[in-house]
């Protein structure tokens, strides 16, 4: 069994970090830990943009500049039986911009913690097809201002999401996978009891649409099964929101819509039990009130039995 | 399997009992319609500020309460008010007893919406919005402080006269309201037993409209459709009859017609000055000081906000070298490298209460400005006291009177230093909030707030240890963000009291204390 971690960072998003909180909650491949055993990851991401979407406007700002938006996040898997495991992980973010006058944003982001079960394995022609279910809480672990377009750490509001995860493995090691998720959010609170949407609103709790991430992969293992490759698909949708006005600065609430394209590759070596390395990134080909993220990541995977 | 099925169905429960939980967030101050603690029945003697004798609002005498014009008035309105429907209960609520607070919501919440810098053009040039073409990019206006404070200064002078009028010519009149004169005619609001002549909420909705519309020339149909079902809540729930509301909106109109008469030549359209004029502002400041104001985005803003509001005609400074303060402290003297580090330990140790006061204070790009800030702080104060919609109206204009004077002060100020940011002279230093296009010295939340804070405590005795921790707290929380340095906000604080105690002492005489 091989260990979980194929991440697939989400792109730090422009506005509100959204996909970064993500993330968090996506371990949204068809892996499972076998009971008893647990992996421990550690990710490092570098995500940059110049252009981000205002609205439907593409554009690039020189008081930004480039964003960088720099993720370490430790995260945790273990396999309470063979078909069920639990997921942690807490991301630590630091965002700045190359221009402009406004000092960017570090801290710690949103804790995050999955349960994911086997619900099918079904034998079909020479491969297998597996469905898996995730569900997922996060919720802000710090005091980041989520009201802090484009340095806030995150969306800062509580997000639950159930998955569903649909692959099927050949014979040879190839496989094709695709997962949807829905994510229900609480409010997220900022810092002044006034702002403007589409109409102001007296409060300083703000209503967070929901959303759906969805993604597909094409992947194969090779050499013994050490070696794994794979393009990637993904993209996130919020079921409402709003546009941001020309020229105005983004907002927790907007309505956030991207695609992406990427890859990965994951390495384990056979002369170090339980250890692997992993790289991936992924590019944003469309958005809207997101950054266009060009993001990068590297991390290692240690997987061991605890009982 | 089964396990993980009932896990997730007990999973997919807990997000819909979620969900249920959420609540509507507030849009609007939430208030019951209220009973006035006073009449002020001398009202109409009070002294306006612009119309002079309320005699020269000419109405019509009202037809007489036998006249069988005035009676099928009233037996319409016994059926309107007897048959609303659940739309125009919700209409007659909102609009409730006080519709000053609304209008003013109204008013804030227009410039919040206008309330954006323009973006650059492709290449690197900004336009600015042309109040001839109001709906080309950049839309007309760009609701910015000095804009804001203006608007709003206008809007409440406007309502004052207005009242003033109106109850000048309620209690000359004397017609009853009629549910007096028809106990039978059912309402839906605090019968206050004012004369109903002429309607003062339908000299409200005029002079809303009249203002609001020439301000925020784009939105006339929405300000008109507010209007029209303003004036409709006061017959649906039983307050007036027609007549008393056609003579209210005309009695409105023709003040609001005087305050923009004003408006038209206060020197407004000229305070965003062309870059010669703005260049040589510079270049004075420089010459006098030895230094000026840059401003730092990318691509530079040609011209700061306003450059000329200090020359805008004020309400009761009598100039704005009375109330100019001294030149701020030359950039290295030890006095400045004192704030300049303050700045930086700040920015260092930002600790989370200093975070929120930057946030909470912060009434930036997109927001009401901290003028808008004020004025909901007013409104709140008014609900409540109780106040009728004429003191109401007194504290609105007397207020947004300081403050707007505070701002031409400030802004006077501003450019006559033409005083440099900490960003501009500290060398790296970033800040936490964006930096405005304006000169630093002095501080115009710390002028605006300590005007209004001034005017508030006057009116409300009992609430000026409140309003002026309020406006100290918002002088601070230029400080903590990084983009003023403390003399900045302490200046200013000094510059609004003293212009405020101007528009104080016309209120002191005014028969309405």
């Amino acid at each position: 069994m091989k260990p979980i971690f194929i991440a697939l960072l989400l792109p730090a998003l422009l506005i509100g970090a959204a996909s970064q909180k993500l993330l968090a909650q996506t371990p949204s491949d068809a892996l499972m830990m076998e009971k008893g055993q647990i992996c421990i990851a550690a990710l490092y991401t570098h995500d940059t943009w110049d252009h981000y979407w205002e609205g439907k406007l593409k554009r690039d700002n020189g008081n930004i500049g480039i964003l960088t938006r720099q993720t370490v996040m430790p995260m945790f898997a273990l396999g309470i039986t063979n078909r069920l495991n639990i997921i942690a992980a807490l991301p630590w973010v630091k965002t700045s911009a190359s221009e402009g006058q406004v000092r960017g944003a570090s801290g710690l982001q949103d804790w995050g913690l999955w349960i994911k079960g086997t619900a099918l394995e079904q034998e079909l022609g020479t491969g297998k097809l597996t469905l898996h279910a995730t569900a997922g809480v996060s919720g802000p672990a710090a005091n980041y201002l989520p009201d802090f377009a484009p340095f806030s750490l995150g969306l800062g509001c509580v997000d639950a999401s159930l998955r569903g995860i649909l692959q099927y493995n050949t014979s040879s090691g190839l496989y094709l996978r695709g997962q949807g998720a829905f994510h229900l959010r609480g409010n997220c609170t900022i810092e002044r009891d006034y702002y403007y949407t589409t109409q102001g609103y007296y409060t300083d709790e703000v209503d967070m649409p929901d959303a759906i991430t969805y993604g597909a992969v094409a992947g194969i293992w090779l050499f013994n099964n050490t070696l794994k490759i794979e393009a990637t698909f993904d993209g996130l949708k919020t079921l409402g929101g709003f546009d941001i006005r020309r020229q105005d600065a983004g907002f927790p609430s907007n309505k956030m819509i991207f695609t992406r394209a990427g890859g990965g590759i994951q390495y384990y070596f056979p002369t170090i039990k339980g250890l692997g390395v992993l790289a991936t990134g992924g590019y944003v080909l469309s958005g809207r009130n997101i950054g266009q993220s060009l993001a990068l990541t590297g991390g290692i995977t240690y997987q061991f039995g605890i009982w | 399997m089964k396990k993980i099925l009932l896990l997730l169905m007990v999973f997919a429960a807990a997000l819909l009992f979620f969900q249920s939980c959420e609540k509507d967030l507030p849009q609007q101050l939430d208030f019951e319609a209220y009973e006035f603690t006073g009449l002020d029945e001398d009202g109409g003697d009070w002294k306006a500020l612009l119309i002079g004798n309320p005699n020269q609002i000419g109405i019509p005498a009202p037809e007489s309460a036998s006249s069988p014009a005035y009676l099928a008035e009233l037996a319409a309105l016994k059926t309107t008010s007897a048959q609303i429907t659940g739309a125009q209960d919700a209409a007659i609520r909102y609009w409730s007893s006080n519709a000053l607070i609304r209008w003013n919501e109204i008013a804030r919440e227009l410039a919040a919406k206008y309330n954006l810098t323009p973006a650059p053009n492709p290449d690197g040039t900004y336009s600015a919005p042309n109040p001839a073409k109001p709906d080309q990019y950049p839309l007309f206006p760009f609701a910015h402080p000095p804009y804001t404070c203006r608007m709003l200064a206008y809007w409440s002078g406007a309502q004052f006269d207005a009242l003033i009028a109106t109850w000048h010519y309620k209690y000359q009149f004397n017609r009853p309201a009629p549910y007096l004169a028809d106990p039978a005619i059912e309402t839906h609001l605090p019968e206050n037993g004012l004369p109903s002549y002429p309607s003062e909420g339908a000299a409200i909705a005029a002079v809303s409209q009249v203002i609001l519309t020439a301000m925020f020339p784009l939105e006339k149909d929405f300000i008109a459709e507010k209007a029209a079902e303003h004036k409709n809540s006061l017959l649906w729930a039983g307050m007036n009859v027609p007549s008393d509301i056609v003579a209210g909106d005309s009695l409105g109109r023709a003040v609001a017609t005087i305050f923009m008469n004003r408006a038209k030549t206060d020197g407004m359209a000229n305070a965003q000055a062309p870059k010669p004029v703005s260049d040589s502002l510079r270049a004075a400041a420089q010459a006098n000081f030895g230094w000026h104001w840059e401003n730092l985005e990318t691509p530079t803003r040609p011209v700061g906000i306003t450059p000329l509001f200090g020359q805008v005609r004020p309400w009761c400074i009598p100039s704005v070298e009375a109330v100019r303060p001294p030149a701020p402290p030359a950039p290295g003297t030890p006095e400045f490298q004192a704030a300049a580090k303050e700045l930086e330990d700040f920015a260092d140790n930002l600790t989370n209460d200093q975070r929120l006061i930057a946030n909470f204070w912060g009434d930036g790009l997109g927001t009401y400005t901290p003028p808008g800030h004020w004025n909901r702080f007013a409104a709140d104060l008014m609900v409540k006291y109780r106040e009728n919609p004429l003191r109401s109206a007194r504290t609105f204009a007397y207020m947004n009177m300081a403050i707007m004077d505070a701002g031409i002060s400030c802004w006077d100020a501003k450019y006559y230093y033409h005083y440099p940011r900490p960003s501009q002279v500290i060398p790296g230093f970033k800040t936490i909030l964006g930096i405005p296009n304006f000169p630093s010295y002095t501080s115009g939340h710390s002028t605006f707030s300590a005007a209004a804070a001034t005017v508030l405590g006057h009116i409300y005795p009992a609430e000026k240890a409140k309003a002026d921790a309020w406006a100290e707290e918002a002088a601070i929380s230029r400080v903590y963000a990084g983009i003023h340095y403390r003399f900045d906000a302490e200046v200013g604080i000094t510059q609004g009291r003293d212009v405020a105690n101007y528009a104080v002492n016309v209120a002191k005489v005014d028969g309405g204390e």
